[in-house]
């Protein structure tokens, strides 16, 4: 028996392991995705230097931030570990569902966001972990690039590919502001009944299941009852009365200063009062003197 | 006596300077109207004791925020680095409200929806409230996530109804809550008459069933069974409904009874005084006396009213499908309204007018904690569909 609740315990233990796992691969650099960029950059966005350059965009998909420190981008497959972003910068960490712009420039002097490569028409571009080994993302360049307009997901973290209409470098490739579940709910449905008839059943069904459950239950354990009726269950066991020490002192104090008449007037209050000690400066000065001199 | 002169010049004009930052000085009509409502408060709690536990901190918390003070000195709660500000956190963030449900399930016995499952049906019909009032407020124009947060008033559940328009309609949230809070209050004043009325002599003297006595297995599996059942069908109840859940095995467990006397004890009173007082003190009059604000309050009633309906209604068409028996008697379908336990406590006064032996308190509770899982995952609901 206890080996079984040993191998039991083990199991739960190593599933819970194998769920962090999987909970660390959903909200970790494996998120990440190359969201937009462009290769000729003839008067588009501008750089710190006040070039213009190939630049790359990518895209937290996942809701904590995640820090791409230690990550390598490439736009060779060959050669994995091309450009290594730096670790322990805060500017590689980036925030739930937000964006980081990469210039492509060969530059990498300029800053740690200016990579020692540039995009090629045709080409491919790459984010690798920090291993080195594992490919987070990549995008097949188009052969013949457009000037100034930008190869993107048409959703951020989508799988679509177009060129988009603007130019959205740091923010989100929908420019259009996104419309809420309420918004979209009031325009099939103004006046709120299908919501009513929706939720209230949506309602119903989460504590029907609850009722069905709990009523199974119950008869399952009536059955089992009657099946052992002469056996009384544990839980039916009247039982044992587990009054603390303090509580029974207190009883017993207070029923012996109601039989001397002791108690308060007052209801429910039970009074200690401190044994009073007549002062005298002697009997100050002994109880100094009570501590030993070192 | 140039030197002088000017001295009393530079005092007067610091004392001027002084009395434009008093609250005398700021004070609107507005601050006043707040100030009366914070006493109207604090007096329905001491004097009457409505809801003092939480009328008290809100009442009080209306009294601070309505000190008019000059904005720029971190005093007000809408004030970035404020104290209040800080405090408010755990209501803008939706922290305190689950909580205050670990809470409520580690005092929570859900003994009467187990032995008779079928009440938990009653706290489902009860959420109508919720809906119905988020028909009207679309109707009168507000918009669909506004609606959504108004019509949770109706669920009678403070914590969730913060919890849900400080996502859905944040703007909103103090008038909510206040609105939510009050009725709660009410609950005593609001029910009878609509019960009274939906119900006749021979339906309000049902004696119902003595429940039976549910076992400890039964009670531990409760909230498991709870959690995986409710969490998996609305899964964004998740923060309100797991810690209702497991507030409840620390109570039923029996073996963490440290922990359930924490969450149950010390832990429920001190998020109560700090989301008491901070959504109290977020009635600002510049924010909160508006037009929407009486919009709000008038459909906070209207939601339940209808919700008490539902609940009395259903019982009455839900007894068309029971024998005589296993009937329920409808004066507990107001308890599907979660005001754990005023609107269970309604159902026996108002049972107790008609038939002295008939203590309908108990069947009440059923309905009563069903209310509190059916409004969480209705807030649950809402927050997937219109987010």
């Amino acid at each position: 028996m206890r080996y079984i609740q040993v191998c039991l315990i083990t199991a739960c233990m190593m599933l819970t392991g194998l769920a962090g796992v999987a909970t660390l691969n959903a909200q970790s650099t494996l998120d990440l995705r190359i969201n937009e960029l462009l290769v000729h950059n003839d008067s588009n966005y501008v750089d710190d230097y006040g070039r213009h350059g190939s630049w790359i965009e990518i895209f937290n998909s996942a809701y904590n931030t995640v820090d791409m420190g230690g990550m390598y981008l490439t736009n060779d497959l060959q050669q994995p570990t091309k450009y290594r972003i730096p670790k322990g910068q805060m500017i590689t960490q980036i925030p739930s569902r937000s964006f980081l712009v990469f210039w492509a420039d060969n530059r990498p002097t300029n800053g740690i966001l200016h990579l020692n490569f540039e995009l090629k028409d045709g080409g491919v571009l790459a984010l690798y972990d920090a291993s080195g080994k594992t490919l987070v993302d990549s995008v097949k360049i188009p052969d013949q690039s457009q000037h100034d307009v930008t190869w993107g997901r048409l959703e951020d973290g989508g799988t679509q590919w177009t060129y988009l209409k603007q130019t959205t470098p740091g923010s989100s490739n929908l420019t259009a502001s996104p419309i809420t579940g309420g918004e979209r709910f009031v325009k099939v449905d103004p006046k709120g009944f299908g919501m009513t008839m929706i939720a209230m059943g949506v309602v119903f069904l989460a504590l029907i299941v609850l009722f069905l459950f709990f009523k199974f239950m119950g008869w399952s354990l009536n059955r089992q009852g009657a099946g052992a009726k002469h056996a009384v269950p544990q839980s039916d066991m009247p039982e044992k009365a587990t009054t603390s020490g303090e509580i029974n002192a207190a009883i017993a104090m207070a029923l012996y200063m109601h039989k001397n008449q002791l108690h308060d007037h007052e209801n429910t209050v039970l009074t200690i009062n401190q044994v009073s000690r007549t002062y005298s400066p002697w009997s100050s000065k002994i109880y100094g003197l009570r501590r030993n001199p070192r | 006596m140039e030197q002088a002169t000017s001295f009393i010049g530079f005092v007067i004009e610091n004392l001027f300077h002084f009395l434009a930052f008093t609250a005398f000085a700021n004070l609107t009509v507005g601050h006043l109207i707040m100030i009366l409502i914070g006493l109207v408060f604090i007096y329905l709690a001491i004097a009457k004791e409505y809801e003092p536990m939480l009328l008290v901190p809100i009442g009080f918390g209306i009294l601070m925020g309505n000190i008019a003070f000059v904005p720029g000195f971190k005093i007000g709660i809408y004030e970035s680095g404020s104290v209040l500000n800080y405090l408010y956190f755990g209501v803008s963030q939706g922290i305190y409200p689950p909580l205050i449900f670990l809470g409520i399930g580690a005092m929570t016995d859900f003994s009467a929806l187990i032995s008779n499952p079928k009440l938990i049906l009653i706290g489902a019909a009860a959420q109508l409230g919720i809906f119905g009032a988020y028909c009207i407020a679309l109707m009168l124009g507000f918009s669909p996530m506004e609606a959504g947060a108004i019509g949770i008033i109706g669920g009678a559940d403070g914590p969730t109804a913060i919890f849900l328009s400080s996502k859905l309609a944040p703007d909103l949230m103090g008038a909510i809550a206040i609105s939510a809070y009050s009725y709660m209050a009410l609950v005593p004043v609001i029910q009878p008459p609509i019960m009274r009325l939906l119900t006749n002599s021979k339906e309000r003297v049902i004696r119902m069933r003595p429940p039976r006595t549910v076992s400890k297995l039964e009670k531990i599996m409760f909230p498991i069974v709870g959690l995986l059942l409710t969490c998996f069908l609305v899964p964004s109840g998740l923060p309100l409904l797991g810690m209702l859940f497991f507030g409840n095995l620390l109570k039923e467990s029996t073996v963490t009874k440290r922990l359930a006397d924490t969450a149950k004890g010390p832990l429920i009173d001190i998020v109560t005084i700090l989301i008491g007082l901070t959504v109290g003190a977020s009635t600002q009059a510049t924010s909160f006396l508006t037009p929407k604000s009486i919009g709000i309050f008038l459909l906070g009633a209207l939601s339940f009213v209808i919700a008490t309906t539902g609940g009395v209604l259903f019982v009455k068409f839900f007894n068309l499908f029971l024998k005589d028996g296993n009937k329920i008697n409808p004066l507990i379908g107001n308890a599907g309204v979660s005001a754990v336990p005023d609107s269970a406590r309604v159902s026996q006064v108002v049972g107790q007018e008609y038939d002295k032996t008939n203590h309908l308190l108990m069947h009440a509770m059923g309905p009563n904690v069903a209310g509190v899982i059916g409004s969480a995952v209705a807030a649950g609901i809402l927050l997937s569909f219109l987010m």
